[in-house]
């Protein structure tokens, strides 16, 4: 309750905040209110046809470039969102291997980032959370020859808010009516790996009305992997399907979890890889090298992946 | 300076042409290049084929179907709020004018992200709809929200600006002649604002259809439910480009539509001004 009340005063003193600094817009907007009506609306049109548009281009395409530009010693590593968590540890450890040397990451879902890297963005080295975008990006011809290497693994799990306010304790209960769930969309790697495992556990252990009720329950399929741990989290949905890490690495009691057991689990591997593009392919070499290494690897194990060769 | 003033003369005119020209044409293209690239991108088979995707069609539908109630509701609650704003001096009214306008300038994002901390099953308020079984986020609701909450601005100004324009001898005679104010509100001051307030509605309107970053923060991305045209854009981007390109222009052809529609409602009102 304590923690609700201090969460409570927080958000209305953001609500204050916000207020004060809207109150400072005041004479801007009172001074342009008075102007005649068509006048006012016929400048408006451009932002909304350029809204619909833009907005999603701009979200899927625009990130990449603003914040760094590729030089010597510097690597874009364009990653699959799943590693948020492990990425600022693995550039600070990366930067001590190789002094002089940087890593910027750029997390979001390995589709979205297997389109930009198509469409011309650059970036030196891609880490996938899934074979099947690696292999077309390679056939494709976009990795430099032989750097294609296998990265790290980690398997599905499903997590359900701290409390578990559902009480929900077994698998079987991710098909009772009014369960929300949310998962990734099935373009996102840990989607795929989300639609195995349930088609593996309706096939061994339960039948295709719980696979079926289980999707029934779905109320949002996210577009990468944090989004759906930030959904649960909230407390927004009763339960979630990320990857095992995601829950190893989050502070304790932040979720509880329900394994899902090996046979039916799917093994994601992840890859890594430098782009021919690369225009810094000293430093690109060297940050897989660093990846592949005890200590990139052993940076990975601490945030809940699991070692190469797991079955 | 004389003598050499009149030959320059001819050239300035004709760089001043020229500098216009170049001007014009490279904002026109600037705008209309990327729209074309659009229709150039797919062949009119594969729009047609993309156009029978069930994905692409529910988006289409949800979109229209939840646009058209948010601007319903915009124009019902939105249309005496503005002119009871207007006509009435209260405490806090510059407050609320600049609250009117927030959204405009506001990251639909942070729009988004607002509304769940407020509406979320564990929101400010949500947590008691949700004592009453009742569920907002993640909802076709929540999508109309969402499209509310960004959209309502373009037509609650330009409503305000109408009404605050309106020549008040109007609503006295009316009114010296035994109206009472709601009959003097709807027989003389709405029939002649009733342009302006179209295009102010178009507006609204489009901006709503075009909603994309309070809706999948706030109403997530299920086909059918939530899924609006933008959002299947953004997915249709990373796994269907067809798709993602089809429904664009789509939202093209429908954006034309508005600003067709704009440019008559604004034309209309000059006749009766």
């Amino acid at each position: 309750m304590e923690r609700l009340l201090s969460k409570n005063s927080l958000i209305l003193i953001g609500i204050v905040c916000g207020l004060l600094l809207a109150t400072t817009f005041l004479a801007g907007c009172t001074s342009t209110a008075p102007q005649s009506p068509t006048p006012a609306a016929t400048p408006q049109p451009v932002v909304t046809t350029a809204a619909p548009a833009s907005t999603p281009a701009a979200a899927a395409t625009g990130t990449p470039k603003p914040t760094f530009t590729p030089s010597q010693g510097n690597v874009v590593a364009f990653t699959a969102a799943s590693l948020t968590g492990v990425s600022p540890t693995l550039a600070s450890d990366f930067e001590k291997a190789y002094p002089g040397e940087t890593v910027v990451f750029d997390l979001d879902g390995t589709q979205a980032l297997k389109t930009q890297v198509e469409n011309g963005a650059y970036a030196d080295v891609f880490i996938s959370a899934s074979n099947s975008y690696t292999n077309a990006l390679s056939k494709e011809g976009y990795f430099v020859n032989g750097t294609v290497k296998p990265l790290t693994s980690n398997y599905v799990i499903v997590i359900l808010p701290a409390g578990n306010p559902r009480n929900i304790t077994s698998l079987a209960d991710l098909a009772d009516p009014g369960v929300k769930i949310a998962m990734e969309d099935k373009s996102v790697p840990a989607g795929t790996a989300t639609v195995a495992v349930l088609a593996k556990l309706a096939n061994d252990t339960y039948n295709a009305d719980w696979n079926s009720s289980v999707f029934k329950n779905v109320v949002s399929y996210e577009t990468s992997e944090p989004a759906v741990a930030t959904k649960v989290s909230l407390g927004e949905v009763d339960a979630g399907f990320v990857y095992e890490s995601t829950y190893t690495a989050a502070p304790k009691n932040t979720y509880v979890a329900i394994t899902i057991p090996k046979k039916d689990n799917y093994l994601q591997t992840y890859t890594i890889g430098v782009l021919k593009g690369s225009t810094s392919t000293g430093p690109a070499a060297d940050f897989e090298k660093f990846m592949l290494s005890a200590a990139g690897q052993q940076d990975l194990l601490d945030f809940g992946f699991r070692p190469l060769g797991t079955s | 300076m004389k003598p050499s003033g009149s030959i320059p003369e001819r050239y300035r005119r004709t760089i001043t042409y020229i500098a216009a020209g170049f001007l014009i044409l490279s904002v026109t293209l600037y705008l209309a290049l990327p729209i074309a690239a659009l229709f150039l991108r797919i062949t009119p088979d594969l729009f047609f084929a993309s156009l029978s995707d069930p994905q692409v069609t529910s988006a289409l539908w949800l979109s229209l179907f939840t646009a058209v109630i948010s601007l319903g509701v915009v124009i019902l609650v939105g249309t005496p709020f503005a002119y009871v704003h207007t006509r009435c001096s209260y405490p806090g009214k510059v407050l609320v004018d600049t609250l009117i306008d927030l959204p405009l300038v506001l990251p639909p994002a942070v729009a988004g992200v607002a509304l769940l901390v407020l509406y979320g099953r564990a929101g400010l308020v949500g947590r008691y709809f949700n004592m009453l079984g009742i569920s907002i986020a993640f909802t076709t609701l929540a999508v109309i929200m969402a499209q509310i909450f960004v959209a309502s601005p373009f037509y609650l100004r330009q409503a305000k600006s109408l009404f605050e324009q309106f020549d008040p001898a109007y609503e006295q005679t009316a009114r010296t002649l035994g109206a009472s104010p709601l009959r003097t509100f709807l027989a003389i001051t709405l029939p002649l604002t009733a342009g302006g307030l179209g295009s102010g509605a178009v507006m609204t309107f489009g901006r709503a259809l075009g909603e994309f970053g309070a809706t999948i923060m706030f109403a997530g991305n299920l086909p059918g439910v939530t899924q609006t045209m933008p959002l299947a854009v953004y997915v249709g981007m990373e796994s269907n480009l067809s798709s993602g390109v089809t429904i664009s222009i789509l939202l093209v052809i429908i954006s034309f539509g508005i600003m067709i529609a704009v440019r008559l409602l604004a034309s209309k009102k000059v006749q009766h001004a």
